[in-house]
């Protein structure tokens, strides 16, 4: 099995795929989509921290899968949703800059990280590219909270930024404490709930959820 | 100090299961109370000798300490100043029972997460820590949603740009991490007692990226410009004594969590690297936010341009460094901590009354309501940095600082934007507080009766006499500082490993 994984580089495979989730997300026009899109990167990045845990045998790592199935991969997905269709917008997302540029601008972003990092100060646990991944999708993230419009959409940029951050913090060092892991998960999932009731009232006060009309605070 | 953290806790589910609208504000004060009773022992000790608790997971040193007697000290201001904050809200139907028992009950979780920071040893853990507070504090701006959109706009501004600053911060906290295991392995590698030991041994360039990452995100979270926008909204939406806990405290526990890394990354990459940025982000902040000051007409928000101003010098205060800077750093802290609320208080006061935060609509404060206008008096001139009020001394300490070493182009920046700060603030305020004293007189006798109602309210009284307290530390630190700070002080000022 394990030579199997190496043989086949599985790992990088699973790491490709949560960057082409990230970088799919600029093409999606529909809010279920994006819902989607983060689902199937969150469970991408929890098999990815199975994986590991199966080759190098730590008993922490698939506590940490597991709880990143949990959170990400279920609880989050279902809330989202349900936030979705609880505001009944328009599904559109309604970039400010259209498909094709977004797409062109997330290619340059991925570029960017890659010539960045690659005289590299760090040495990298188990694969030389996820590091560079996990940047590019922390970028990524922050790219698709500022160029939409929905603040359900801001809300799912950040989580991309976060299930980066995690690959990022994961690459670096095999994961954390998991007391540790817990916490931020949970502070998280405590953070979503909330942007979450705040989308809500948005829609409900500014009778939009266009971010746009959340203006009257300048200067 | 398990138990130090457990009472706000518990104060929070009383408050929450409590039905009596009237007994509501003084079981939270009693919280409060409890738990000044039961940390000041623990404090005390913390500045002679750090003390654990929890095989390690908590940790308080005089840092800590310093800084939590802050927070518990404005927790129990704030405490009671709701007490009449909120009686007035719901005279005015601002707020309902549910609101009240939200209200405080949040107000006690907010004080729980703040504690946490200073507590905990493990640096994830004060992450963990830091963007709880950040949850927090969102619904208590949020507070009262359903009736004002700004609110809801400042709410949502402050959660999503703090938690997206923060997230850089957890970046680097991950990559400190991977420095430190390097050095020792992974058992214990983020806590702060063994990461002070081996911090010369940690990879240089590793922890310099570190630091950048620690100082955008913690700084978000401090208000250093340019990320600072989230601020003025926050602090000029929330209720005034959530305010006054944001702007007093708030953003001193996440300088704490950037005053912490300091003391890692400096011994391996050097001061000048740390104390550049340091000077360069506060100065940034104390400039941008003189310009605000200047042409503001909100006294809210002019308030909260002064935070993100008292901010910035207290990073110039670190950025300088060695002995005299961070003392003047850690000196400023505790003043601002001490202004800035008596101000928000205020505010709150002069808002209940006159039903606008324009400083156009607001005249003659001094003579209408003679109390409150000398407590903002004394404010205003304390947060414009007059002698001799208590700012004055620690802005200073920190110039002395800089003039040591010689730091001349920032110590000559930060004249310049003091003084248009001096101008920008005492212009706002003196409008309210000396303006059309004469028009005032004219009108409705009816208005005046009202007042003097007021002040014989026995919930304002309590909230009064906190402000009264404050203002005679304002002029008390200003004359000499006492020995028990001076020796706090320069007890943190040793745990934080000045050479």
């Amino acid at each position: 099995m394990k030579n199997w994984i190496e043989a086949f580089s599985v790992i990088d495979f699973i790491s490709v795929g949560i960057l082409l989730t990230a970088v799919a997300m600029n093409a999606f026009r529909r809010l279920e989509s994006c819902v989607r899109t983060y689902t199937v990167n969150s469970w991408l990045l929890s098999s990815l921290i199975a994986i590991v845990a199966f080759m190098i045998g730590e008993t922490h790592l698939y506590i940490a899968a597991a709880l990143t199935l949990v959170t990400k991969g279920i609880l989050l997905p279902v809330f989202l949703r349900r936030i979705v269709k609880q505001m009944k917008v328009t599904h559109d997302v309604e970039p400010y800059i259209n498909n094709a540029l977004s797409l062109t601008i997330s290619g340059i972003l991925v570029a960017v990280v890659y010539a960045s990092l690659s005289v590299g100060i760090f040495v990298s646990g188990f694969s030389k590219n996820v590091l560079q991944i996990s940047i590019a999708v922390i970028l990524i993230g922050l790219f698709i909270m500022i160029t939409r419009r929905k603040a359900i959409t801001q809300v799912i940029g950040l989580l991309f930024m976060e299930n980066g951050l995690f690959l990022a913090g994961f690459s670096l060092t095999f994961g954390m404490p998991t007391i540790i892991e817990l916490g931020v998960l949970f502070d998280m999932l405590m953070g979503v709930i909330i942007l979450g009731i705040f989308a809500i009232q948005i829609k409900r006060v500014f009778t939009s959820s266009d971010l746009d009309k959340l203006t009257i605070l300048k200067g | 100090m398990i138990a130090i953290l457990l009472i706000p806790l518990v104060t929070a589910a009383l408050c929450y299961a409590l039905r009596s609208a009237k007994t509501l504000g003084y079981i939270s004060f009693l919280g409060t109370v409890v738990l000044a009773a039961v940390a000041v022992p623990k404090v005390l000790a913390s500045f002679s000798a750090p003390a654990e608790a929890m095989k390690g997971v908590l940790y308080m040193d005089s840092v800590s300490g310093y800084i939590m007697a802050m927070v518990i000290f404005l927790g129990l201001a704030s405490a009671l100043y709701s007490i009449g904050y909120l009686e007035h809200e719901l005279k005015v139907g601002l707020t309902d029972l549910t609101g009240m028992r939200r209200y405080y009950a949040l107000l006690h979780i907010f004080i729980f997460t703040m504690l946490l920071v200073t507590t905990a040893n493990n640096l994830a853990l004060m992450w963990i820590a830091v963007e709880a507070t950040t949850i927090v504090s969102a619904v208590l701006i949020g507070f009262g949603f359903r009736k004002r959109a700004m609110a809801i706009e400042a709410a949502w501004k402050y959660i999503i740009l703090c938690s997206v600053g923060i997230t850089f911060a957890l970046l680097g906290t991950f990559i400190t991490y991977y420095a430190s295991t390097a050095v020792m392995g992974t058992e214990g590698a983020l806590n702060w007692t063994a990461l002070k030991n081996i911090a010369g041994e940690l990879n240089p360039s590793t922890m310099k990226l570190a630091f950048i990452f620690v100082l955008v995100g913690y700084g978000t979270k401090a208000g250093l410009a340019p990320i600072h926008n989230w601020l003025p909204d926050a602090h000029s939406e929330a209720p005034s004594p959530i305010s006054a806990l944001l702007s007093g405290i708030l953003l001193n526990t996440a300088f704490y969590g950037i005053m912490r890394f300091v003391s890692i990354v400096e011994p391996s990459t050097g001061d000048v690297f740390t104390g550049n940025l340091l000077i360069l982000f506060g100065l940034i902040s104390i400039g941008i936010s003189s310009v605000f000051i200047l042409v503001q007409d909100n006294y809210k928000r002019l308030l909260a341009y002064s935070s993100i101003e008292h901010m910035g010098i207290i990073s110039l205060g670190v950025g300088i460094g060695g002995p005299l800077g961070i003392y003047g750093a850690l000196l400023h802290i505790l003043n601002h901590a001490l202004s800035k609320p008596l101000m928000f208080f205020a505010s709150g006061k002069i808002q209940a009354r006159y039903g606008s935060t324009r400083i156009e609509n607001v005249s003659g404060v001094l003579s209408s309501m003679p109390l409150l206008g000398t407590l903002t008096f004394i404010g205003t001139l304390s947060l414009a940095g007059t002698p001799p009020f208590n700012i004055f001394i620690s802005e200073f300490t920190i110039l002395k600082a800089g003039v040591d070493k010689g730091l001349w182009p920032a110590v000559a920046l930060f004249l310049l934007f003091a003084v248009v700060v001096f101008y920008g603030i005492l212009a706002g305020f003196g409008r309210m507080l000396f303006e059309g004293a004469e028009k005032l007189k004219k009108a409705a006798p009816e208005d005046k009766g009202e007042a003097v109602a007021k002040v014989l309210d026995f919930p304002d009284m309590l909230g009064s006499g906190i402000m009264i307290v404050m203002a005679f530390c304002i002029i008390a630190l200003g004359v000499s500082i006492p020995d028990f700070i001076d020796h706090a002080i320069r007890n943190c000022v040793a745990v934080l490993g000045v050479r």
